[in-house]
C-alpha cells in the first residue's frame, strides 16, 4: 500500500505539530524516527484516520485521507496499534479480539474464531485467551494490541513506539514479530529508539519540529556520521566538541564516544558509525543550520535596512 | 458492513461489559430489597395490593414502588459508560476502526441501557414470580412485563440519555451528586413547596404511565404547578404522550452529543 504525503500541515491550537511534511512510503517496513514531540504520534494517528489533516494531501492506496470516504477505505485495511494503546481490563483476550473483529467488518463466525485462535498463537497467548485482560503484563498487552491490529489480515500496518515500556527479552521478540509481517504489506514503525529501526527497517524518515528531515534507507542515515564518528579514552572531563553518544566507565577511565564533526580531542580515534551516530550526526546538522536561518534572516534585514 | 450491524456488535459488548459491572447489581438488588421490605411504611399507596386485587394492579404497585428510587441506581451505573473510553484510553483505538462516531455511540447506548435495566426487569420477575405462587395468579408474570415497559423502561431511557452525556461535561462525580438532588426535587418534591415539574408529563418517576394502568392518579400525577400545559388529567392518552415524551427527552442528548461527536472528530 503506497503511501504519498505532501505539504501535509496539523496544528492543535496554537501549536504546529505538523508543517508541510512531503513522505513517500513504498511498502515494506517503514521506519519513522524522531524525538519527543517531533510530530510523529500526529502523523501516525492522520496515517490511522483517527485525525483529519490540516492542510496538505495525503494519499493512503489511492485513498484521498482528507475526506472521510477516504479515511474509511482506509480503515477498513488498517491495522493499529496506538501509543497509548487501553484495552477493556474486564474483557479476556479472546472477547477483546472478538469485538475488534466485529467492529473491522469480520461477519462470519467461524472464520473469526479461527482468526483469533491463530493470532493468539501468534502473539503466545493462547494460554491466558480466556483471563481478564486486567491482570496483563505490559508485555503482554502490546502483544494483545499487534493482535488486534492483525485482525483482517490488513495491508497497512501502522503502529506507534511499540516497544516503548518493554523489558529487552519482550522488545526483541516484539521487533522480530514486527519484521516478520512486513512480507507482504506496508509497516509503518514509529519509534524514537533508533535500535529498533536499525534492526527491522530498510527505509526510514527522520521527523523533528514537525518537518521530515532526511528520507532514505536506513544505511544511508548510518553514513550521515561517516568520519564525524570517534572514541576518546580519557581519565579526564569529556570532550568538549560534539556529542557525546555514550559513556562508559572501563576502570581506568572512561571510554567516550562522540559525533564530531572535528576531532574532539587529541587522542580521539575515528570509528565506523551506527545509525544511532548518524541520527545524532544529522539531528546536530539540523540543528546547526536552523540556528544559523534567524543570524543570516537578521544580516539580511539589516543590509535591507542600511539601504 | 452495515450501520445496523456496526451498532449491535459495539451494543453486544457494552452489554457484556455493563452486565459484568458488580456495583450494578449490588446497587439495584440492595435497593430493591429495601424497598420491598420497606413498602409497608411508605404509606397505602405503596403498601401490598389487597387480596384478590388483579394482576395489574399488583404489578403497577410493584412497579411505581421501584420507580421511586431504582431510576438513581440507573444514573449512577451509566454515568461512566462515555467517559470510560477516554479514562481506559480506548478511544483512539476505537477511532481508527470503520465504524463513525454515531454508530460507536448509538451501540454504547443500546448495550448499556439493555444490561443496566436487566436487574431491575429480574427484581420485577422475582416480584412477579412471589406474587404469582402467593396469589395463585400466573397473570401477574406479563403484568409484571407490561409495567416494567410502561413505568420503569421510560424512566431508563430518560435518564440513561443525560446519564451518559452530562458527564461528558460535568464529570461524573459531580454529574452523580446533582443527579440524586434533581431525582428528588423534579419528582417528589410537590410543587407548592417550590417550583417543580413532579407531577407533570416529564416526570421520570412515571406516574402517568401508572396513574393509567391503576386506573387511578397516583404519584401526584396531574398535579397543578408550573408549565400547566405538561399536566393534563392522567388519561390514556396522557399516558402514551408522557411515555413519548420521556423517550423522546431521554433521545435528545445522545442525538446532540452525536452531532457534537461527529463534528469535532471528522474522521
Amino acid at each position: 500500500m503506497d503511501i504519498a504525503i505532501t505539504g501535509l500541515r496539523r496544528s492543535f491550537g496554537r501549536v504546529a505539530a505538523l508543517r508541510g511534511v512531503d513522505l513517500t512510503v513504498p511498502g515494506g517496513m517503514f521506519g519513522l524516527l524522531g524525538g519527543n514531540g517531533a510530530g510523529k504520534t500526529t502523523l501516525m494517528r492522520i496515517m490511522a484516520g483517527v485525525l483529519a489533516p490540516g492542510a496538505g494531501q495525503v494519499s493512503i492506496g489511492g485513498h484521498d485521507m482528507t475526506s472521510r470516504a477516504g479515511r474509511r477505505a482506509v480503515q477498513r485495511r488498517l491495522g493499529y496499534l496506538p501509543q497509548d494503546l487501553g484495552l477493556y481490563p474486564d474483557l479476556s483476550p479472546r472477547e477483546l479480539l472478538d469485538y475488534v473483529a466485529l467492529l473491522k467488518g469480520l461477519d462470519d463466525p467461524a472464520a473469526r474464531r479461527r482468526q483469533i485462535g491463530e493470532l493468539l498463537d501468534t502473539v503466545g497467548l493462547t494460554d491466558v485467551a480466556g483471563r481478564r485482560i486486567k491482570g496483563f503484563s505490559g508485555g503482554m498487552r502490546r502483544r494483545l494490541g499487534i493482535a488486534q491490529a492483525l485482525l483482517g489480515d490488513p495491508t497497512l500496518l501502522v503502529v506507534d513506539e511499540p516497544t516503548a515500556g518493554l523489558d529487552p527479552e519482550e522488545r526483541i521478540r516484539f521487533r522480530t514479530l514486527l519484521a516478520g509481517l512486513a512480507g507482504h504489506r506496508t509497516v509503518l514503525l514509529s519509534t524514537h529508539i533508533v535500535e529498533d529501526i536499525a534492526q527491522t527497517c530498510h527505509d526510514t524518515a527522520v521527523l523533528t519540529a514537525g518537518q521530515v528531515i532526511y528520507t532514505g534507507p536506513v544505511t544511508e542515515l548510518t553514513r550521515a556520521a561517516e568520519g564525524a564518528t570517534w572514541e576518546v579514552r580519557t581519565t579526564g572531563a569529556p570532550p568538549a566538541d560534539g556529542v557525546v553518544v555514550s559513556a562508559v566507565n572501563s576502570g581506568d577511565g572512561f571510554r567516550y564516544r562522540v559525533v564530531s564533526p572535528t576531532r574532539p580531542a587529541p587522542e580521539a580515534a575515528p570509528v565506523p558509525p551506527t545509525l544511532e551516530d548518524g541520527y545524532v550526526a544529522l539531528m546536530r546538522r539540523h540543528a546547526s543550520t536552523r540556528a544559523a536561518e534567524p543570524a543570516t534572516r537578521t544580516a539580511a534585514r539589516a543590509r535591507w535596512g542600511r539601504r | 458492513m452495515t450501520g445496523v450491524r456496526e451498532t449491535l456488535a459495539v451494543a453486544r459488548y457494552e452489554f457484556r461489559m455493563q452486565i459484568r459491572k458488580q456495583s450494578l447489581w449490588i446497587t439495584v438488588g440492595l435497593l430493591a430489597c429495601l424497598l420491598a421490605a420497606g413498602r409497608f411504611g411508605m404509606g397505602p399507596r405503596y403498601a401490598p395490593a389487597p387480596s384478590g386485587a388483579p394482576a395489574r394492579e399488583v404489578m403497577t404497585r410493584w412497579a411505581f414502588l421501584f420507580s421511586v428510587i431504582l431510576p438513581i441506581a440507573f444514573g449512577m451505573a451509566l454515568a461512566d459508560r462515555l467517559l470510560r473510553d477516554r479514562r481506559l484510553r480506548t478511544a483512539e483505538l476505537l477511532a481508527s476502526l470503520p465504524p463513525g462516531p454515531a454508530g460507536r455511540l448509538a451501540g454504547t447506548w443500546l448495550g448499556s441501557v439493555t444490561a443496566t435495566g436487566t436487574p431491575a426487569l429480574l427484581a420485577m420477575l422475582v416480584a412477579a414470580g412471589y406474587e404469582a405462587v402467593r396469589r395463585g395468579d400466573p397473570a401477574t408474570l406479563g403484568w409484571g412485563l407490561a409495567a416494567f415497559a410502561a413505568v420503569l423502561a421510560p424512566a431508563l431511557v430518560f435518564v440513561a440519555g443525560y446519564a451518559l452525556v452530562c458527564p461528558l461535561v460535568l464529570t461524573a462525580p459531580l454529574f452523580r451528586v446533582l443527579f440524586v438532588g434533581y431525582w428528588f426535587w423534579g419528582n417528589l418534591a410537590l410543587p407548592v413547596t417550590l417550583p417543580t415539574l413532579t407531577g407533570s408529563l416529564l416526570t421520570p418517576v412515571g406516574s402517568y404511565a401508572a396513574s393509567w394502568l391503576l386506573g387511578t392518579p397516583v404519584l401526584q400525577a396531574g398535579i397543578p404547578g408550573p408549565l400547566p400545559f405538561l399536566r393534563p388529567a392522567p388519561t390514556t392518552s396522557a399516558a402514551a404522550a408522557s411515555i413519548a415524551l420521556l423517550v423522546v427527552a431521554g433521545l435528545l442528548p445522545l442525538l446532540a452529543a452525536g452531532l457534537l461527536r461527529t463534528r469535532r472528530h471528522p474522521a
